[in-house]
Parts: structure tokens; sequence; C-alpha cells
């Protein structure tokens, strides 16, 4: 029973940062329709930079989000006004899952050159201590994780439920041209709300980066992590990839506890294709209109 | 263009082909025998991915499969004879073995579409990978032998040179005739607008599985004949994500959904990072990443699609892509 609760809350705190690091995903995926393969990039970018900032200026990783989200935030925005927006106008959006391949392989390889092959881990103090819970016990890192973890989620539902760029946000989701005639700027907005998903990454990667080993070569890891969160919870939502997010942490922990651990991803994407055939609205949330 | 022209031209090329190992070294040998097998599979998932619309993402599933069907079936059922005839039979179960997982799964993957087939595809790539890489029985993890049978007197690269060419136009005469037929313009029609094919009564469903049966026996035949070029293989020689990538990245260069767009794609591709770059290892994602945004943005038909509107400017940039001429 103890290692069933333990396995549990594993998967719980695993979860709330895969959250994390899906939302901006589901973010982009849900205004833009855009697939972005660049993800996971921003992710990684997220860790270095914290790891960075950390080896460099001896900054906190928690302290780092700030400079990285705001870095990033630039990065995305650039990013999709230039080559994402090319991409779709002249090719197709299917084109653009290709186009944000293409840049994701530049980016990684860009990576390995600045930064070299090897795994990379950020220790800040207080990343060898646990603390008991009844029989229990978890780490201070994890809670400190997945604590930033829901506060940058709630702060991102409450930007999109309460303020006016938040809902113009959702209007651009819902009708990109009802949303321009009613006087929004749809394609500033397109690239706000890129810049806004990359910025959510790369809060997740320094977030990542105190919890878990990493190299350039993970993006692909959390570009489909993101990918799955989204298709259990459903598009366009911080509720949709919590639920997801939180959902595919327990699957992974219970997988590595009870069947093996080396078939965590095989039990990943298992589950990730019976949910696109069975169910492919997700758990909550929108449907995917154009999935069949 | 001149339909006798073409044929002889078509020989020339062919011809040349079977005489070309006489002059170049071993090392051009085995770098067309790769585009040989490179081009094979681009032509393969063109069938579905091109012609169809289904972007498959995950492709390389049955490159594994096929490979691990024919080490396999040697080492449990064989031998079946000497010499080089005894791999017919490994190589065309394990095409069928492919077909048959294909026709299996078809019917619920293909109900999704656009990306949600193509990730639902690299799913399934996955999984299998996963599976065979730690279920002890399939050995993906230790690896597996398969040793070829070449005849007295040859080289290896010139056998399988010769095999995977032989392959290659297979695979290049298997498209011409699906391209020319009835099930050929079904499967145009149910890239440009599935919905309306449907109303109209093209039998998209049947359609559907038959491109992607066909594309994956295909692919496992190729896999399989790969994994005798290799002769030991493990999960992530044979499973591996950059082959379902190269697959659309080729078709993309040389034009999706072209009969020629794919060979020239990745005649281009491979000469690119297999003879200019050979010895700039480390960037070569870089170059190819850069190489296939390049490309997007540019010329979004591939070269096929911008020779055609270089060709005809009136028809109007990238639409003429999609059309499919000979």
């Amino acid at each position: 029973m103890t290692l069933f609760l333990q396995t549990t809350l594993n998967g719980l705190v695993l979860g709330g940062i895969y959250s994390l690091a899906a939302v901006g995903f589901s973010l982009v995926f849900g205004v833009l329709g855009i697939v972005n393969l660049t993800h996971g990039i921003f992710v990684v970018a997220g860790a270095y930079g914290a790891l960075v900032l950390f080896a460099e200026l001896g900054i906190d990783p928690l302290v780092g989000i700030v400079p990285i989200g705001l870095a990033l935030f630039a990065v995305g925005y650039v990013y999709q006004r230039t080559i994402i927006q090319w991409a779709v106008s002249r090719a197709s959006l299917v084109a653009s899952l290709v186009v944000t391949f293409g840049v994701a392989m530049m980016a990684r390889n860009g990576l390995q050159l600045v930064f070299g092959p090897d795994v990379h881990t950020i220790t800040p103090s207080y990343s060898f201590l646990s603390i008991p819970l009844g029989p229990l016990r978890i780490d201070v890192v994890r809670i400190v994780a997945l604590g930033a973890s829901l506060v940058l989620l709630t702060v991102l539902a409450l930007v999109l439920a309460r303020t006016h760029f938040g809902r113009a946000i959702r209007a651009t989701a819902q009708q990109p041209l009802a949303a321009e005639l009613c006087g929004l700027n749809v394609k500033n907005l397109h690239g706000l709300t890129f810049g806004l998903g990359a910025a959510m990454a790369g809060a997740a990667g320094a977030i990542i980066g105190i919890v878990q080993p990493f190299t350039a070569a993970s993006e692909v890891a959390w570009t489909l992590n993101a990918f799955i969160v989204v298709v259990l919870g459903g598009i366009g939502s911080p509720a949709g990839a919590l639920v997801g997010g939180l959902l595919l942490g327990l699957i992974n922990a219970y997988t590595a506890q009870y069947v093996g651990p080396s078939l965590t991803q095989a039990a990943m994407f298992l589950v990730l294709v019976l949910m696109l055939l069975v169910r492919p609205s997700g758990l909550l949330g929108n449907a995917f209109g154009e999935s069949r | 263009m001149n339909r006798a022209l073409v044929l002889l031209a078509a020989i020339a090329v062919v011809l040349a082909a079977v005489l070309l190992p006489l002059w170049i070294g071993p090392f051009y040998t085995r770098v067309i025998q790769l585009f040989f097998f490179s081009a094979g599979l681009a032509v393969a998932w063109n069938l579905l991915g091109g012609f169809a619309g289904y972007w498959s993402f995950g492709h390389t599933v049955f490159i594994g499969m096929g490979a691990f069907s024919a080490a396999h079936i040697v080492t449990r059922l064989g031998p079946f004879g000497d010499g080089p005839l005894s791999m017919v039979l490994p190589i065309l179960l394990s095409g069928l073995i492919c077909g048959l997982f294909a026709a299996i799964i078809a019917y619920p993957i293909l109900r999704l579409r656009g990306i949600y087939f193509a990730i639902a595809m690299l799913g399934v790539s996955q999984v299998v990978g996963e599976l065979v890489n730690n279920l002890s029985w399939f050995q993906g993890g230790v690896g597996v032998f398969l040793q070829t049978p070449l005849p007295a007197g040859t080289a290896p690269e010139d056998f399988f040179y010769y095999l995977f060419g032989a392959l290659l136009l297979a695979s290049i005469l298997i498209a011409v005739a699906v391209r020319k037929s009835r099930f050929g313009y079904a499967l145009l029609s149910i890239r440009e607008d599935e919905d309306t094919a449907m109303m109209l009564g093209v039998a998209t469903e049947r359609y559907k599985i038959m491109a992607f049966v066909l594309s994956a026996v295909l692919v496992g035949t190729l896999g399989a004949v790969y994994g005798y070029s290799v002769g030991y293989f493990t999960t992530y020689t044979v499973f591996r994500l950059d082959f379902s990538l190269n697959m659309i990245v080729f078709c993309l260069i040389g034009g999706i959904g072209t009969l020629a767009g794919p060979v020239i794609g990745t005649a281009i591709m491979l000469f690119i990072t297999q003879v200019l770059l050979s010895r700039f290892l480390d960037i070569h994602l870089l170059i190819t990443g850069a190489i296939v945004v390049a490309i997007i943005l540019l010329m979004p038909g591939g070269i096929i699609g911008a020779l055609r509107s270089w060709r005809r400017p009136a028809a109007g940039g990238g639409a003429a892509a999609t059309e499919t001429g000979s």
C-alpha cells in the first residue's frame, strides 16, 4: 500500500511538470492550429538558460524563470511572425509542421555544438533534501517544482479567463476572421500567443533542470510528451493540460513500478494511440474538429 | 513529353546503373546503394503520403518489422537452401508480415486524419520498437544476426547495389502503375477532398487501406533486405526516427505526390549530406534542417513543383505542385 501511495505521489509530481511543459504547446495548437515541433527546444533551451544563469551568476533556477521567460517570449514572437507565418501563408498548415521540425533539428545541433553532447543537471543547495510525509518521502526539489508549475498554470488560467488579452486570444482561437472584424490585430495576437507558449515552455525547462538530467537530444521526448498531454487532456486550456499532464505522470510512474521501467515509452504511446482512436477530443476540452 | 523518348531515357538510365559499379570504387558503390534504398523508401512512402495525402511519421516501423521478421524466419524456420536464392522466401514473407500488420491496424488508424494520423503512426512505431527492444523473444536489445549467402566471387557492396537497384526499379514501376490506374485517381481524390470523394461514390476506406498495405509491403521488403545488408542489428539500427523523417524530407524536396519527386529529392539530399558534407558530420542536422526550412519557404511544391510553375507561370506558384501529370 505504501508502495502504491509513493508511486502515486511520484506520478502526480512528475505530472505537474509535464503539465507545465505542455501548456504552451496546447495553447499554440488550440489558438493557431499549429503543431509546434520546436516546443521541446524551448523546454531544453529554458533548462540550458537556467544552467548558465546558475553556473555563471549563481541565480537560483526559480528566480531565473523570469529572465528566461522574457527571452523566450521574444524569441517565440519573432519566430512566429517570420518563419512560421511565412510557412503557413506560402505553403500550408501541414508544411508548418515540417518547418518547425527543420528548425528543431537546427536548434538541437546548435545546442549540441555550444554545450556539447553531455548530460547536464542543475544542483541548487536544496537538491538533496527530502521531507517525510507519514510513511512516504518526497524530495524538496520535486515539491518546489510541482508548486512552481501549479502557480504558473494558475496565473496563465487567470490571464486567459479574466484579462482583455486573454479574451482576445480566446476570441482569435474561436473565429480568427470574426475576431479581426471586431478590430483585433490577429497577426499580432498569434505572435503574442506563440511567445507566451514559448515562455511557459522555457519556465518549465528551468524547473525540469533542477529535477531531471537533460541533454539537447531530450527535446524530442519533451515535444512528444506535450503532444500526448494535449491528446489526453484536450487542447487549448490550462485545465486540460493539467489533467493530461497528471494522467501522463501517473501512467509513467505506474508502468515503471509495476510493469517495467523500460516500457514507460511504450505505455505512453499506447495510451496516445488508443486515446486518439477512442476519444479524440480529450478527456475534457474542445473537440479536434479536423481529426477525422 | 514524348512517350518513346521517356522510355528510351529510362532504359539508358537503367543500363548506366547496371554498368556503373565497374568504374566507381566501393565507396561510391555504397553511396549509390544507400541512394537506391532511400529512394525506394521514399517512393513507397509517397504511395500513401503523396498520393492519398496521409503523411505517416512512423514508417520506420515497417523497416524494423521487415528486418526482424527476416532474421527470425531465417534463424527459427530456416535455412531455406544455399546461395542467394535462399534469401527470396524470408524477404517475401517479411514483406507479407508487414502487409498483414498494416492491414490489421489500417481500419482504426486510417480513421484519423492529417496531423493526428501522422502522430498516431509515430506512436505505433514507438510502441512496436519498444516492445521489440524489451520483450526477450524478439531479441531486439541484444541484436540478431542475418547472414547474407553471397554468390561466389561477388563483393557484398556490388551484390546489394544490384539488389536495392532492382527493388527501387520495382517500386517505381509499381508507383507508375498505381498512378496511372483508377486506384491512383481514387487516392488523388482522397487527398484533394476526402468527404467529397466519398460522397461521389469513391470507396475511400478501401482505397486508403490498399495504399497503406501496399506501402507497408514495399517498405517491409526493403527493410528485410536492409537487415541482410547490415548483417547484425539491434532495435535502434532499424527502428529509427530519422528513417521515418528522411522519407518525408526526400519526398518534400523532390515534390510530394509526384512520380519522380521522391527519387530526385533523395538524390539531391544524399549528394549534399553524403558527398559534399561527408567531412562535417557534426553539423549534418543543422544543414539538413536548414535545407528543409528553405525548401518549404522558397519552393513549397518541391523541385518538381518549382520546375512546373516555371514552365507554366500562368498556372500560378505552388498550386501547380499538387497536380500530378507525367
